[in-house]
């Protein structure tokens, strides 16, 4: 066995050369945000700025083709890539873009080679930014239950309906849906998948007001909006995997959403940031809160995120070595949420009414414990809820069932 | 390269284990053991000791494997999905371990060889009535007395002292620490109680002026003993990995075949969630055991923080497994022949045993500079 990540030669100076780039071109004042929800349009438009730039270089997409557009680099070059930007608190990408990260998996496996030419290099190249539209006011949980349809009309489908909680706030060039394309044929058969240009006429989003946006570890890029179709004409050419195939084309990015992508194998920067907040009170023998079981409170903290850490490292690992990924990463995902959960109340616990302002005087960390308080709840239901999770792990695992259920489709 | 996998000779380890785990300690042998008055256990622990594996962390020269503990922990959960008795933890990882840290060459020559053939089993009775793993607590003294010592005290919840030849009693020496003594047993002024109830293999065991030669002695102290203990705790998180493995398996195949409201039980939600807490303590505790086991193996040195994460973890996996079994299995999980309540008493008796969750998470805390 070996736990350790470790790295050639080769892979050392690629570090190297990944390092001193990002020293020289990562926006400085878009390090480390708190609120990654709050971004400004100048900010914004760096970070679109960062993403070109690394998509130019084949970094923003690593692991996909060059033909394509993507990197053509190996899993260990993405992750040092996911670590360098990690020291400047960016993800990869370093914005919100479902579409690359989920929907482009689904190109892969079920676009034709035309389509894969058509939608992928733009998306790999930072130069489209695509959003995710999967929940319907009727399709949260179930989210088979889609209500929005596409009707076939010559070389055109027209769409009308409405998609919630998706995107972000600065708008996107493209993004890709889960539609009804046969409002009377039998459930899970009656779905397509599409990838949709935003400034097609008819198409329209607002804003929603919600406790918290970020997600993904600082991948957010502002506000969930509800996005509206009306009578929107969309090229045949944008169905992906075939007419009423939808469900199957999804189950590929459901199955990376559910736990597969967050490879987690960064450092903990939150955990970082208590136990200085802590020790600091400790010495200055001014503890912040009369806290008696403050040690066992961190203690346990700890553990959560070493089991985290394990699980997501363990499902890197099966992926890599192409060993079968079942229940694995729902199961990651479930203590993700449910761990994040738990560390809100610890640091309830640990800090008080400290934990819970953003005030430029008392608050903690710029901002950062008290983003932690709203996103850990917020946290429970993107990808599907904590209920969920554990639906799939037990149709994964065959619970009451005489056949385990199948994966999504990778390859 | 991460590399997550048994190596292929771990890996015929790991067979070769189970498939003795399976001929010898079968439900019904078992149960049986719960009422045995160690002659059967005795007999099971030769049958082990002839496959050689109480020699796996013995070094060479001494007749053993000189194995890893990442090799110790392949055998030792194999071992808990029986559950087998703990008589193998206690001799050749904690007792093994326990003398290469703390005894002297003299020492080690003439007991690891014994242990490598199965003919030496050990038990440590280093805990007391106020049942707190601190040197300061030993309340048993050793005093000089001619060329040697005698020593006076109880020991209380030994693990399998009464299947051991050899103890090792920690006794606070007339500086007022502690010192490791080798007691062979039976000796005059040793007595060795079973202590009956919802525990395997515990004993309490007497020291009425003991004497023992000066030879009897460790070099080593406490530090030592405890770093002995750090070692052999994933070995022994192993053990209860595989348990909550076994108990995983009775509660999946249960959930699937048991009919009510004309359904298979494990269609209900309410019962999925159980058999799912139990995947999620089982592989939590997996890959926090087996991190730690690589850690200590490959020196990191943060390895003790692991090894406290990974003990407060299995500890509480095993406890909690059993009880999300019990909800599955409702009646059917308390008959004793169904065998689903040895791996509640086991582990019952383990949750506490080399320290409680709690122990390990202050430990974990002072690790972590806390």
């Amino acid at each position: 066995m070996n736990f350790e990540l470790t790295f050639t030669t080769e892979q050392e100076a690629f570090r190297v050369e990944v390092r001193s780039w990002l020293d020289e071109n990562a926006p400085k004042e878009m390090e480390h945000p708190a609120d990654p929800g709050q971004l400004s349009a100048e900010g914004y438009r760096k970070q679109r700025q960062l993403g070109r730039d690394l998509g130019e270089k084949g970094w923003l997409y690593p692991t996909y083709p060059s033909e394509y557009g993507g990197g053509g680099l190996s899993a260990e070059e993405a992750l040092i890539i996911e670590q360098e930007l990690d020291r400047h608190g960016f993800t990869l990408p370093p914005y919100y873009d479902s579409g690359g990260k989920l929907g482009a998996a689904s190109i892969m496996v079920w676009g034709t080679e035309e389509q894969k030419r058509h939608f992928l290099p733009s998306i790999f190249r930072g130069e489209v930014r695509t959003w995710q539209l999967l929940t319907e006011p009727e399709a949260g949980s179930d989210l088979a239950n889609v209500q929005t349809t596409a009707r076939r009309d010559g070389d055109e489908y027209v769409i009308n309906g409405q998609k919630i909680y998706v995107g972000s706030t600065h708008g996107a060039e493209m993004s890709w849906i889960l539609v009804n394309t046969d409002p009377g044929g039998a459930r899970h058969q009656n779905l397509s998948w599409f990838m949709v240009p935003m400034d097609l006429p008819g198409v329209s989003w607002a804003p929603m007001d919600l406790l918290f946006a970020g997600n993904e570890r600082g991948a957010a890029s502002g506000h969930k909006q509800t996005v509206y179709f009306e009578n929107v004409r969309l090229p045949a050419f944008n169905l992906i995997g075939g007419e009423n195939n939808g469900w199957r084309v999804a189950g590929t990015h459901l199955e990376l959403e559910h736990g597969l992508m967050q490879t987690s194998l960064r450092g903990d920067s939150l955990w970082e940031r208590v136990v200085r907040l802590y020790t600091e009170a400790q010495e200055r023998c001014e503890p912040i809160m009369d806290c008696p079981d403050a040690s066992t409170l961190l203690a346990d903290m700890y553990i959560d995120s070493q089991i985290g850490r394990l699980l997501h490292m363990r499902n890197y690992w099966l992926q890599r070595t192409g060993r079968p990924v079942t229940y694995h990463g729902p199961q990651a995902y479930l203590h993700v949420k449910r761990s994040a959960l738990r560390t809100a109340k610890a640091l309830h616990k640990l800090f008080g009414p400290y934990a819970l302002t953003t005030d430029a005087d008392v608050g903690l960390e710029d901002g950062h414990v008290e983003v932690q308080q709203r996103g850990s709840i917020v946290a429970q239901h993107p990808g599907g809820t904590v209920e969920i999770q554990k639906v799939i792990m037990a149709r994964r695992l065959g619970i009451g069932r005489a056949e385990p259920q199948k994966s999504g489709r990778l390859k | 390269m991460l590399d997550l996998a048994l190596t292929q000779s771990q890996e015929m380890l790991r067979a070769a284990a189970r498939e003795m785990v399976e001929r010898e300690y079968s439900k019904e042998v078992l149960l049986q053991l719960e009422s045995d008055d160690g002659e059967l256990e005795r007999s099971l622990w030769d049958k082990t000791a002839s496959a050689g594996w109480p020699g796996i962390l013995i070094p060479a020269k001494y007749g053993g494997e000189g194995g890893s503990l990442t090799d110790a922990a392949v055998i030792l959960e194999e071992l808990g999905r029986g559950p087998a008795p703990g008589i193998f933890f206690s001799t050749a990882v904690l007792g093994v371990l326990s003398l290469l840290e703390a005894s002297s060459e003299e020492q080690q020559a003439s007991i690891l060889p014994r242990i490598a053939t199965g003919e030496a089993g050990i038990a440590l009775a280093a805990t007391e009535a106020r049942y707190v793993w601190k040197e300061e607590l030993t309340r048993t003294k050793a005093v000089r007395r001619g060329d040697g010592f005698a020593l006076n005290g109880v020991k209380l919840f030994v693990q399998d002292a009464g299947n051991a030849n050899i103890l090792i009693c920690t006794a606070t020496l007339e500086g007022g620490e502690a010192g490791l003594f080798l007691v062979d047993v039976p000796l005059s002024g040793v007595s060795i109680r079973p202590l009956p109830g919802f525990l395997s293999d515990s004993f309490e065991v007497r020291l009425d002026g003991v004497e023992v030669p000066e030879s009897a002695l460790m070099p080593g102290g406490w530090d030592a003993l405890d770093s002995a203990v750090l070692k052999a705790l994933p070995v022994l998180s192993a053990y209860q990995v595989g348990a909550c493995e076994r108990v995983f398996e009775m509660t999946l195949e249960y959930a699937n075949s048991r009919i009510q409201f004309g359904l298979p039980i494990g269609r209900f939600q309410r019962v999925q969630d159980h058999v799912i807490q139990i995947v999620n303590l089982k592989d939590a505790a997996r890959w926090t055991t087996y991190e730690a086991l690589w850690k200590l193996d490959e020196n990191k040195p943060d390895a003790a923080a692991a090894v406290h994460v990974c003990a407060a973890v299995a500890r509480e996996a095993y406890y909690q497994a059993c009880n999300a079994a019990h909800e599955v299995h409702a009646g059917l999980g308390i008959m004793r022949e169904y065998g689903l309540t040895l791996h509640t008493r086991m582990s019952r008796t383990l949750y506490h045993y080399l320290g409680d969750p709690a122990h390990h998470k202050a430990r974990l805390a002072a690790e972590l500079g806390l």
